[in-house]
């Protein structure tokens, strides 16, 4: 189980891993960020990249900001630095929180928030995250920068809206008040969760007035849920309305099985921990986090 | 030759070396470098075995190619020890029988340096939730908690290798379930 | 063979009291190079100009091989050979098999024409290093016709079903139906009859560290030397040389530390074979080492895989009276030890209860999958589960509370000789009871799970008490023959003992192949008990085959009482010779001296003595002190054989002895079930053994909390998966769930000390611990939590899959 031969580079600006990438594109090029889902499957050869362009010495895209309302997290910060970051608990902690759950903490001292977003694995916990806190992904290609709402970055199962001479560079995410909060159920700990929720509620005078729900492991992307955030909307929610969100988002869902769990296993998974994430994200808004 | 040149820093000693871009800084480390305590188990970074610590930080060395840790320090479980003094986590592992058949041993030992660095003073539950990443077949994982623990408690109390007698630790019993 | 016929038991020992390390949690003598990380494990191990070896699997569960081109990949870059399944055949004769037909269901290194699993071996290469080997498999291009696969084991035995094996005739690769006692009568007159069938799904011991051996062929002289971390069945060595087409004495296999075995190193000899063949053929050392896909897919060495259709018949108040067993294993493509696994569910098959009367049926099914091996309980775990399952129901079923039923049916006399005929050599299972529910708490938990019910929690209490025999012997292998081809019955352990001129104390261990367990502790306690001296003085060296006394290896929980044995022996020899020696020194009788804190002395005069390293050093240089047949040094070996098998019956109504010393545990895991997701968490878990006398406490609880983990595993996550089209889908440790710290409750450990009467010190094996166990607890305890809802898993693992599917039936209905 060793990687295939492959050539290597790691420039020190976006500009030239993007000049690296277009001229390596014929060795299908690709971009290596923490590793930890691209070098497995190099060293099971089912990935075969000619060309890593290796982004660790980009400092610039190695920063945590939070300006005003937007909070910007580099795409090549580590997930350790991220779960360590005040400005990113004060102003996303639900990524926070969603952290804790991603494999474990030697895994996320080499894994970075731009490599697990773009790796678009349809179980995974940030993609979900950064659906649910409609952020914003700060893309660099040729032609210069374009920014892609993450409604539109994931494409399909292992696959997003990323050119292959286009590089994640910034991961944008306005900063709410209000209740978030991230839950799953994995079969182990640190192993994929068979089903994610994250979830973000404001409430005014205990009226929802935003909510936003999204769910991992269901479908081949992360999936807002909707019919239970219309449930939500306007209401002032009991246990009543959050079952009743639960149930309109899991009779939404038709995922596929696997061998972890059957497509209604993971519904009523789905339904179970929808109404676990709404209970929780209530309670912090209610109690200001 | 499809070649790169790195600098490791590998417990404490600098080395540069030229190595293939595909190379993973496990092989590295065991082939190149001869530091064959760090172990190679799953391959795909699940099982933790080939834990490392890089810039002080544990990472899985089997999904790291050498080329990424071009610059860093490294440490391994050949920098634990002190000549015949083993390192208090050692010792704990041994008093508290916190192995078996030793293969998880290395990382589990890297993984717990990086542990007590953060939190020198952790619970058994901290050690539970902390070594969760690094897989055991043998132990059940509650001894290699105690010991964790054991050895936290020691290197607080200023012990730091000054271990016991690690030479004649036959009169030392273990203390029983 | 009738009671009256059975052949006398072995004398009753007397132990001695006041044990000074016998008994004692000393620090493990193995660990120090271990926690430095210098193990010098297989893959540590460098031979000069060594090459490195990859295997091409078949990505195909049942396929005919139409043709292999190497072209591409014999060209490419440090290859140094490339070794088709047609060319090995060519090179090497088929594997070392004890299974029932080999000619029939012939297994080979590589894969010839056919393949018949996901992962089983075609063509191998020889390269440089593992990268370029790896590289070179992707250039070879083989055509394959896939054929339609068999994956059901109850399909594989519809007739019109492919053929795993053609030459078999069938999937069929054993079938046999034995009665002990009075089956029929038994069940006519019982008041009531509990049913079950139940599932147990394949799992492994997945040892951190795979398989691998370095095979070292000199063409000058035709030696073959091969370091290997298998090496077990030491005694049948003879038979890799033989698939390797060499001389057994021109063969040494040589031990290295096995990073984890649980039994799926055992006599795990393809990567030996692989490696000798390809050094023979590049004439320069070679490694094979099975990456973890190999180590899954390929290894050999995958547990049960059973279906049960069982009756338990049962008295109104409890009595337990017989018990019909009919089980079908999915054996996978080959069958290597036979049904071995099923002789070792025959030594306990009626638990720790006086079942008068058994009927056993097994049929053994060919498949396409990965082949059965061993696995930490070796198929008597099953057992056990599948046991625990029917107790457990009679009880729900009955209205008996479940520590009532199990103490109705204890056996309390010793020896008791169970229906098959093996005999349990001693036993308190009411002691191991009362000290597991006063250690669990249990009618505390009771209460805390009368509260949580009412609360809408699903709380449940798994009592479980069972068996863990230890010391296997030979002939469970072979008394499912009337006319068994190779009846063996040896099977020994060997020590040395080497007392050198300043009084140290080496001992030579034959076939003891470190892989997790202890023996250099257990023969540095046991060796310094008998000489008076510190474990840590005493140097260990392990032996490989070149000149190696008669040795079995470690399984069947059989190490520690056979090289106690050993010891004792080769002590005896040790203490004789310088016994003789200090009388001439001493200018006494023989008869006048004794042993006593490490040297030996006159009677009743304890200053008239002489210490051993006195006497040795006298046996080792000053010959001419001595009388003529006195010989210099002081050297002794002991081969210790089984110490109780007796031989089948020849109508086998009466299997013998062959499992004697008979350990026994009971299990009270507290778990709670969540209905939404299926989880099963554990609030509590308490196990207490008894293996008879213990070396090292601390190490034996080390065994229970290890194999518990396995078990949890087993119950509740580890699954080799295979879909319908025999594709395995769980060929990584992303599939493969293994429990982490995090699914391990804290334990409580007690221990229970009935000696056997057999053994030296009255010691039994404990090495499988906790899995013979656990996943009968806790399918319990979840069944137990489950009650309320009518919901019973009979299926392990027990998935959330498996655990909201059942509680979906049940709502259903």
């Amino acid at each position: 189980m060793k990687p295939p031969p492959f050539r290597y580079c790691a420039p020190g600006t976006v500009a030239q891993a993007l000049e690296e990438l277009v001229s390596h594109a014929e060795e299908e090029a690709r971009v290596l960020a923490g590793g930890q889902s691209l070098v497995p499957l190099m060293n099971f050869r089912l990935a075969q990249p000619g060309y890593l362009v290796d982004l660790r010495r980009i400092d610039e895209l190695a920063r945590i900001v939070l300006d005003g309302d937007v909070l910007s997290v580099g795409a090549m910060v580590r997930m350790s630095a991220a779960e360590r970051s005040a400005e990113l608990n004060f102003a996303a902690p639900m990524l926070s929180e969603a952290l804790t759950y991603v494999a474990h903490p030697t895994i996320r001292n080499s894994g970075t928030i731009g490599g697990s977003i773009a790796h678009a694995d349809p179980s995974a916990e940030l993609p979900a995250v950064v659906l649910a806190l409609n952020a914003e992904l700060v893309v660099a290609g040729p032609t210069g920068r374009r920014t892609i709402a993450a409604t539109d970055f994931f494409t399909g199962p292992f696959s997003t809206a990323l050119a292959p001479d286009e590089i994640l560079c910034e991961i944008r995410i306005p900063h709410r008040t209000g209740g978030q909060s991230f839950v799953e159920f994995a079969r182990t700990h640190g192993s994929f969760p068979l089903v994610g929720v994250a979830t973000a509620i404001d409430l005014v005078d205990a009226e929802v007035v935003h909510v936003s729900i999204a769910v991992a492991g269901v479908a081949a992307t992360p999936v807002r849920a909707e019919a239970a955030e219309r449930v939500l909307l306007g209401a002032t929610p009991d246990d009543i309305t959050i079952r009743a969100a639960a149930d309109a988002a899991a009779t939404a869902l038709a995922p596929s099985g696997d061998i972890h769990a059957s497509s209604q296993t993971r519904i009523d998974m789905a339904r179970s921990y929808v109404r676990r994430g709404i209970e929780l994200a209530l309670n912090r808004a209610e109690n200001g986090r | 030759m499809n070649s790169h040149d790195i600098t490791l820093t590998v417990n404490g000693r600098v080395t540069k070396i030229s190595v293939e871009p595909r190379k993973l800084l496990v092989d590295v480390l065991r082939e190149d470098l001869g530091l064959t305590g760090t172990h190679v188990g799953c391959e795909h970074g699940v099982c933790g075995t080939c834990t490392v610590l890089l810039d002080g930080r544990s990472i899985r060395s089997c999904i790291c190619f050498a080329v990424q840790a071009d610059g860093a320090e490294i440490r391994t479980v050949e920098s634990l020890a002190s000549g015949a003094q083993l390192h208090p986590l050692q010792d704990a592992f041994w008093e508290k029988q916190g192995l078996q058949c030793g293969y998880c041993t290395p990382g589990m030992l890297m993984r717990s340096v990086e542990l007590i660095e953060e939190n020198p003073k952790p619970t058994l539950q901290d050690v539970r939730d902390g070594i969760a990443g690094n897989l055991c077949r043998c132990t059940g994982y509650q001894y290699i908690c105690e010991a964790v623990v054991a050895a936290a408690d020691r290197m607080r109390d200023g012990d730091g290798h000054d271990s016991g007698e690690n030479q004649r630790a036959a009169s030392t019993e273990a203390s029983t379930p | 063979m009738t009671a009256t016929s059975r052949p006398a038991p072995p004398p009753v020992r007397e132990h001695k009291d006041n044990l000074k390390w016998v008994g004692k949690s000393i620090r493990r003598i193995e660990d120090p190079k271990f926690l430095r990380g210098r193990g010098g494990y297989i893959g540590d191990l460098v031979v000069a100009n060594m090459l490195h070896s990859a295997v091409l699997h078949s990505p195909h569960a049942h396929a005919v091989i139409k043709s292999i081109d190497t072209t591409r990949a014999v060209a490419a870059e440090g290859v140094h050979a490339v070794i088709t399944g047609r060319d090995a055949a060519e090179l090497t004769d088929p594997m070392p098999d004890f299974g029932p037909n080999p000619a029939a269901h012939t297994w080979r290194c590589l894969a010839v024409d056919k393949v018949r699993y996901v992962g089983e071996g075609v063509v191998v290469v020889v390269a440089d290093n593992r990268y370029l080997a790896e590289d070179a498999l992707a250039l070879i291009d083989v055509e394959y016709e896939p054929l339609p696969p068999v994956v059901d084991p109850m399909q594989a035995l519809e007739p019109g079903t492919p053929l795993v094996h053609d030459a078999l005739g069938s999937n069929q690769a054993y079938e046999r139906s034995f009665d002990f006692g009075d089956v029929d009568k038994d069940f006519a007159e019982a008041d009531v009859i509990i049913t079950d069938h139940l599932r147990w799904h394949r799992s492994g011991g997945q040892p951190l560290e795979t398989v691998g051996a370095i095979g070292d062929y000199d063409v000058s002289n035709g030696q073959m030397v091969i370091h290997c971390n298998s090496l077990s069945f030491t005694s049948y060595l003879f038979m890799v040389a033989g698939t390797l087409r060499i001389p057994a004495n021109k063969l040494d296999m040589r031990p290295v530390p096995a990073g984890g075995s649980f039994g799926s190193k055992l006599f795990a000899t393809k990567c030996a074979i692989i490696a000798g063949m390809c050094s023979r053929v590049v004439g320069r050392p070679v490694s094979y080492l099975e990456d973890r896909y190999e180590n899954i897919a390929n290894c050999d060495h995958h547990g049960s895989d059973r279906i049960y259709d069982v009756e338990l018949a049962v008295m109104r108040d409890g009595t337990i009276r017989s018990i019909k067993i009919d089980t079908v294993d999915d054996y996978g493509a080959y069958i290597q030890f036979g049904v071995g696994h099923h002789g070792n569910a025959l030594a306990q098959v009626v638990g720790p209860y006086t079942i008068g009367s058994v009927r056993y049926r097994v049929r053994a099914v060919l498949t396409n999958k990965n082949q059965q091996g061993a696995y930490r309980g070796f198929g008597s775990e099953v057992n056990n589960w599948m046991l625990e399952q029917l107790v457990d129901k009679a009880a729900r079923e009955l209205d008996i509370d479940p520590v009532d039923i199990r103490r109705r049916n204890y056996i309390r006399r010793f020896p008791y000789f169970i229906p098959t005929g093996n005999v349990y050599d001693s036993g308190n299972y009411d002691a191991v009871l009362d000290k597991a529910l006063a250690l669990c708490g249990y009618e505390h938990w009771r209460e805390v799970q009368a509260k949580a019910r009412a609360e809408g929690r699903y709380l449940g209490i798994g009592l479980i008490a069972a068996q863990e025999r230890s010391v296997f012997s030979a002939t469970e292998f072979w008394f499912w023959f009337d006319e068994p081809t190779a009846p063996v019955t040896s099977m020994p352990e060997s020590v040395t003992l080497n007392v050198d001129a300043t009084g140290g104390i080496t001992a030579t261990l034959y076939s003891q192949a470190f892989w997790g367990n202890s023996p250099e502790t257990m023969v540095a306690q046991l060796v310094a008990e008998e000489f008076d001296c510190d474990p840590h003085d005493v140097s260990i060296v392990y032996q490989g085959s070149r000149n190696g006394l008669p040795a079995t290896g470690p399984g069947g929980s059989r190490t520690t009482v056979m090289l106690a044995g050993a010891i004792e022996g080769a002590t005896a020899k040790i203490k004789a010779k310088a016994t003789r020696a200090a009388a001439h020194l001493l200018e006494v009788d023989v008869e006048d001296l004794e042993w006593a804190n490490g040297g030996i002395q006159v009677k009743g005069a304890p200053d008239a003595r002489k210490t051993l390293g006195e006497i040795a050093v006298l046996l080792h240089l000053f010959k001419h002190s001595f009388p003529d047949d006195i010989e210099s040094g002081l050297e002794e070996s002991k081969v210790f054989d089984h110490p109780y098998t007796t031989m089948p019956s020849a109508d086998r109504k009466d299997l013998g002895v062959f499992y004697p010393f008979m350990g026994h545990a009971c299990h009270i895991p507290v778990v709670e079930v969540d209905i939404e997701s299926g989880a099963v968490s554990f609030l509590d878990y308490t196990a207490v053994h008894d293996c008879g006398t213990l070396v090292n406490p601390r190490s034996l609880a080390g065994h229970i909390l290890g194999g518990t983990t396995q078990g949890i595993g087993t119950a509740l996550h580890e699954e080799f998966v295979y879909d319908d089209s025999g594709q395995l889908l769980s060929a990584s440790y992303l599939d493969y769930l293994m429990p982490t710290s995090l699914e391990m409750p804290e334990m409580k450990i007690g221990h229970h000390e009935t000696p056997s009467p057999y053994t030296p010190y009255g010691i039994k094996g404990g090495g499988e611990g906790g899995r013979m166990m656990a996943p009968a607890a806790i399918n319990v305890a979840v069944n137990d939590a489950l009650a309320p809802l009518g919901v019973r898993l009979t299926e392990l693992p027990m998935t959330p899959e498996r655990v909201l599917a059942a509680i979906r039936n049940a709502r259903a209905t």
